[in-house]
């Protein structure tokens, strides 16, 4: 088991190295990028662009560059985004993140009630109308593009009936952090909140009920079943329990995703300065210092959460070979 | 069965979907009579028996901003114009087959890709097996949006579009985005197909056969690929649902298919900016967007159910 | 020169001398505005404004070379003199400001004596003092990356030095102090020094700011101090408690306590923002999308300010590279283009007025001037000429040739681009998109490597002169080869036209009326030989919430955020 883990820190690394140069060169591949020119503002002179490209150590050679930057990002800490120089990526990142942290968490909780809800729901009403009816809502609630929902909740609450008593408790787009004003967070963040979880919610309800039914003809469920157990009990501490385990694992996948940068969309469509808006912006700048440090940030939880979920695999089922 | 019902509507509605999107020329030329990739933006139609603009100049105090003409509910202008001017349920219907194409396209390459991986993979030994796995956490965790604006970016500066040997990349191509899409969904279809393969390995048949001194590449071919193709074929409409969201998420960030081709996302891009005043443009084509993946992720269940009942392959949208 | 896009401020170029010398003199008439400050309200509150992003660059004073942040600079630092703080065309008078008066130059143009008033604080509590003024131009080459140190402040005795050697900066031969008087010693006779003085390069820092670029602007002397600057949230100046106000013209107390400017949300979502009066206002950097304007016109038209711009919308033609190096290929597309359309694009008539020529109307040169439109002769554009469009495609040759439309990816920006493919495959081209994101696309044209055939660019004047815009964007000197700053989009580079460019150029200093008719004249000649399709002149149009009273315009700084009452 140690080895495994060796192994999968020895492979983690060496895939972040291997985006880090992959980043770094489809940056300096990709042409119309010079990134003096922006730093060394408008209409620098000559002396001025040589100055800059000197201090940002960009005339030096590649590898050299490469280094460079990798040792701002994580010894020195003090890179600085080719876009706006008040942007030390090291803090932005740190300031980001709770933005994010907030998103996902609150989504989580929600996803997390509410797919277990249809989930147990759909099982005990199988055989009714009501089983096939949870599914096919589970699967809109799939099929939908993210940020397309969000738009039109955006439509809706923003805008068409906000002057309603439905929505006229809706805050503006935006964030208000936690420490700030814990109601005013809460208020921020519930229609993001919804927006993203409903997707969860569809997906982890069809994969709790799928595993719930598997169970249901294992032996310990008639045993538990033959004991007198009340159907109730059956179901809530017997069967659940054992459906839990890919949907914990499932959702380690999802977590380590989303709190990596991956709910980027729905950052953008609702205005929240999370890690997604950071990476959706210098995307689009094209912002070296930026994007690498987004990019090492979200495939540090990536890896780290599909790591895990091979380890935790690999300790259920002895019969997975860690690869 | 109930199930089989459902699952069979659901394949009547994707099949209706297609063949509606496919059938966009006809709509265009003879029923809304219009070019939906030509701007029209000082164009005229015709409405209750008056001529009015199609895009509309603003009244108000102070006669300010344009607005393109709302849904008229009739033949021309059936869901109203964008910003061009141009028919939105004609595009509508372009962007279907837009996303149609790069949806399915991508999905059977990156099947194809991850299927010949997986065999590789079970075959070859441990050595690749390792290597590939470490690439599929390389693919898994590289941003997908970068590899997308940069490759964009180059091809639209690039005098020619990209040339290596014979291919040929013109960068308003719909292979750009179906490469992309196809490049990131390796791993899904990757990481069970191999461990398929790796089990269908072990039986006794197939070791039976390598006793008897059958070659790998006969092996491969003969006795595991009919196999693991179930596993892939299962897995064929749940992809094809989650392509064809990722082109939309892709074309919505402006990196997909480019001006003035259309496609589902690319269109939801559009309509976000006139989301307030003309909302139609970007709801339209959301959803189709979801009853397209509707109906895959429902086609898929019953294809599942079909194939492979005790497959607990399930992949999210 | 002022632009007003995020995207191409970072990019300007323009070797101007006097960056904003004077102010388009537009009055900032408004329909349906309250834009006399008679309607002013109260101190207190916060004025709370939006942008999609921050300003781009460093925010250090010195650095910076926004709108956007200037904006903000002029009310928490001053200079010695600044521009008169009040909208309509007295906005462009300069008055002194730290100093006692506006001095009269000595020696040619070359010595400037000013007396420092007494008295006036720093936010950090500290007196400003003549030591103050010397360092802040010494740290202005110290920095580095100072963008103008060079070509602007290097006229002080001893700023060559500096910029040479930034480190070992010295300018005690150019500026010399003796107990509240600063006598600044230059090179040469300057005639635009006194607006050098007046821009936020030049504004006074404390002594012992260090010289290297800060993340927050340091302790100014206006009525407002710098507490927050996060690219990522907002930024947000409060009360400086050592503001006594000296003098209204130049630097007047404020009347909000607070003003922030918050980033991230979509232009979109900050219209709906300011209409729910949940923001004040909308920082220019981000322009309204047309199809909200009807809106805002029939629901909250007090709330709007439209103010006509010199400025010009024009795509740009490559004169060097094929099909457009071909005269009437280039006068082909400029008869074939609706200017109509495009002004509705950009939102309707009573936002954007179409043209033919390079110079915007009330300016200095300006002669109405109109050949590509039915019934030429006027000088009004009024309607497109298509059959003489496609006669000069078949004369010229060059039908069937493709055509990559450059524009950037702004939703309007996008719009025109697409207007013209259409436009170019009308009329027998074979056109397809090149449409770059915002913060690549300006670079990446005005990189001469990269041969743009056909570019969508605006420019917004710096100083009303003639000069700003012909010679700048259209003169030999602005043309590079293969340089990544290359302001002359077009390539265009004509001898006998840039001979009486520089002939109204040296007639300015002696005859400035007979300058200005040979502006006149070389404004159309360039037109005929039409490097650009020239789309319009547009306005700046600024919404405020319904609690904003007493908005003022001024020529200078745009809407003057300190003057509005939220109260």
């Amino acid at each position: 088991m140690a080895l495994f883990i060796v192994r999968r820190l020895i492979g983690l690394v060496a895939v972040l190295f291997a985006i880090t140069v992959l980043v770094f060169l489809i940056f300096f591949a990709t042409p119309g990028v010079d990134p003096t020119r922006s730093l060394a503002g408008r209409n620098p002179t000559p002396e001025t662009i040589a100055a800059v490209r000197h201090q940002f150590g960009l005339d030096r050679s590649k590898p050299m560059q490469y280094l460079l930057m990798m040792k701002r990002l994580f010894i020195s800490r003090d890179l600085v985004s080719y876009g706006n120089q008040a942007l030390l990526v090291v803090p932005a990142i740190a300031s980001a993140a709770p933005v994010t942290f907030s998103l996902v968490f609150g989504a989580a909780v929600i996803w997390i009630v509410f797919s277990i809800l249809t989930g147990l729901l759909a099982v005990i009403l199988k055989g009714t109308i009501f089983d096939p009816l949870l599914m096919i809502f589970a699967l809109i609630g799939i099929s939908m593009p993210v940020f397309w929902l969000g738009e039109v909740l955006n439509l809706i609450t923003q805008d068409r009936l906000h002057n309603t008593f439905l929505f006229s408790w809706v805050p503006p787009l935006g964030y208000v952090p936690l420490t700030q004003n814990p109601w005013q967070w809460f208020l921020h963040l519930v229609i993001p909140w919804i927006s993203l979880s409903v997707l969860y919610i569809g997906f982890y309800a069809r994969v709790l009920r799928a595993n719930l039914l598997d169970v249901e003809n294992e032996d310990y469920v008639r045993t538990a079943r033959a004991k007198g157990l009340s159907e109730r009990q059956v179901l809530v501490k017997h069967m659940l329990r054992t459906s839990m385990i890919t949907f914990v694992s499932l959702f380690g996948l999802d977590f380590g995703i989303l709190v990596g940068g991956g709910a980027l969309l729905t950052e953008v469509v609702f205005g929240l300065p999370g890690v997604g808006q950071l990476t959706y912006r210098s995307l689009v700048s094209l912002d070296l210092p930026v994007i690498m440090a987004t990019v090492i940030y979200g495939a540090f939880f990536i890896t780290i959460a599909s790591a895990l979920i091979d380890v935790l695999y690999a300790r259920l089922d002895p019969r997975i070979r860690p690869a | 069965m109930l199930r089989n019902r459902i699952a069979l509507s659901a394949l009547i509605l994707f099949v209706v979907i297609v063949a509606v999107s496919f059938a966009a020329p006809l709509y265009a030329h003879h029923i809304a009579h219009t070019d939906p990739f030509a701007s029209n933006i000082t164009g005229t139609t015709v409405v209750g028996g008056k001529r009015v603009d199609v895009l509309q100049q603003g009244g108000g105090t102070l006669g300010i901003g344009v607005v393109p003409i709302g849904p008229t509910w009739h033949s021309n202008f059936f869901l109203g114009a964008d910003n061009q001017g141009r028919d939105v349920a004609a595009r509508v219907l372009y962007g279907g087959r837009a996303s149609l194409e790069i949806g399915i396209g991508s999905a059977v390459l990156c099947c194809f890709i991850a299927l010949i991986l997986a065999l590789v993979a079970g075959f070859f030994g441990r050595f690749s097996d390792t290597i590939l796995s470490r690439l599929m956490d390389l693919i898994w965790a590289f941003p997908v949006y970068l590899l997308a604006i940069s490759l964009a970016t180059v091809l639209l500066t690039l005098p020619n579009g990209l040339q290596w040997g014979f291919i040929h990349v013109q960068p308003a191509s719909l292979w750009v985005p179906t490469i992309i899409i196809a490049l990131v969904y390796v791993p899904y279809v990757y990481r069970p197909v191999r461990g398929q393969v790796l089990s269908v390995r072990e039986k006794e048949y197939v070791e039976a056969a390598v006793a008897q001194g059958a070659s790998s590449l006969r092996l491969m071919f003969g006795e595991i690929l009919p196999n693991v193709v179930t596993t892939v074929i299962v897995m064929l409409p749940l992809m094809i649902a989650t392509t064809v969201l990722t082109e939309a998420a892709l074309s919505f960030l402006s990196i997909g298919v480019q001006p003035p081709k259309a496609s589902w996302g690319t269109i939801i891009d559009d309509g976000q900016a006139l989301l307030y005043s003309r909302p139609w443009v970007a709801i339209a084509p959301g959803l189709m967007i979801l009853l397209t993946v509707l109906s895959l992720n429902v086609l898929g269940d019953g294809v599942r159910d079909a194939l492979d009942p005790r497959a607990k392959l399930r992949l999210k949208g | 020169m002022v632009r007003l896009k995020r995207s191409a401020m970072l990019w300007a170029m323009a070797v101007v001398v006097a960056v904003l010398a004077t102010g388009c003199g537009g009055s900032s008439k408004s329909k349906g505005g309250t834009t006399t400050p008679t309607a002013a309200g109260g101190k207190g509150g916060t004025l709370i404004t939006l942008a999609n992003a921050a300003p781009a660059g460093s925010p250090d004073p010195q650095v910076n070379y926004t709108l956007q942040e200037w904006q903000w600079l002029i009310l928490t630092h001053d200079g010695l003199v600044g521009y008169k703080r009040v909208s309509g065309p007295e906005g462009t008078k300069k008055v002194p400001d730290l100093a006692t008066a506006i001095p009269k130059p000595t020696d040619n143009g070359k010595t400037w004596t000013f007396t420092l008033r007494s008295g006036i604080k720093f936010s950090n509590g500290n007196t400003v003092t003549a030591n103050d003024v010397k360092a802040t131009f010494e740290r202005l080459f110290k920095i580095g990356n100072s963008p103008n140190a060079g070509s602007w402040y290097n006229v002080i005795v001893g700023g060559d030095a500096c910029v040479k050697t930034p480190k070992t900066c010295d300018l005690s031969k150019g500026i010399v102090v003796n107990g509240d008087t600063i006598t600044f010693h230059l090179t040469k006779g300057d005639p635009e020094f006194l607006d050098k003085l007046s821009v936020p390069f030049a504004y006074i820092l404390p002594a012992d700011t260090p010289a290297k670029n800060l993340n927050l602007p340091p302790a100014g002397t206006g009525p407002y101090k710098w507490v927050q600057y996060s690219p990522q949230k907002q930024m947000k100046i409060v009360r400086n408690p050592y503001f006594k106000e000296w003098s209204k013209d130049a630097q007047p107390d404020g009347l909000p306590d607070s003003i922030v400017q918050k980033f991230g949300l979509s232009v979109e979502a900050e219209v709906t923002q300011v209409e729910n009066g949940q923001a004040d206002w909308i920082a220019n950097a981000d322009s309204i999308p047309s199809d909200r304007l009807p809106e805002l016109s029939s629901k909250y038209a007090t709330q709007v300010h439209i103010t006509p711009l010199t400025a010009v919308y024009y795509f740009a033609f490559n004169v060097r590279v094929p099909p457009f190096n071909n005269l009437k290929a280039r006068q082909a597309v400029n008869y074939a283009t609706d200017r109509n359309a495009l002004v509705k694009l950009y939102g309707g008539t009573n936002v954007a007025v179409p043209t033919c020529q390079i110079l915007p109307p009330n300016f200095p040169g300006y002669k109405p001037y109109c050949p590509y439109t039915v019934n030429p002769g006027s000088g009004k554009w009024t309607g497109p000429d298509m059959a003489k469009a496609k006669q000069l495609v078949q004369q010229s040759g060059t039908k069937g040739a493709s055509v990559k439309v450059n524009s950037d990816t702004t939703e309007v920006d996008k719009a025109y681009g697409l207007y013209f493919i259409g436009l170019l495959n009308k009329l027998g081209y074979k056109a397809s998109p090149q449409f770059l994101s915002n913060d690549i696309q300006y670079p990446f044209i005005q990189n001469s490597k990269n041969k743009v055939q056909f570019a969508y660019s605006s420019w917004f004047q710096d100083y009303p002169a003639a000069s700003d815009f012909l010679d700048i964007l259209l003169g030999c000197g602005s043309f590079h080869p293969n340089s990544n700053s290359s302001p002359n989009i077009a390539e265009f580079c004509n001898k006998p036209i840039q001979a009486k460019m520089d002939q109204a150029g040296a007639m300015g200093l002696t005859d400035p009326v007979g300058a200005n008719n040979l502006w006149a004249q070389v404004d159309k000649e360039v037109t005929d030989q039409a490097p650009w399709v020239s789309m319009f002149n547009p306005k700046l149009l600024d919404f405020t919430s319904s609690r904003v009273k007493g908005f003022q315009f001024s020529p200078q700084w745009y809407f003057l955020l300190a003057q509005a009452s939220v109260k």
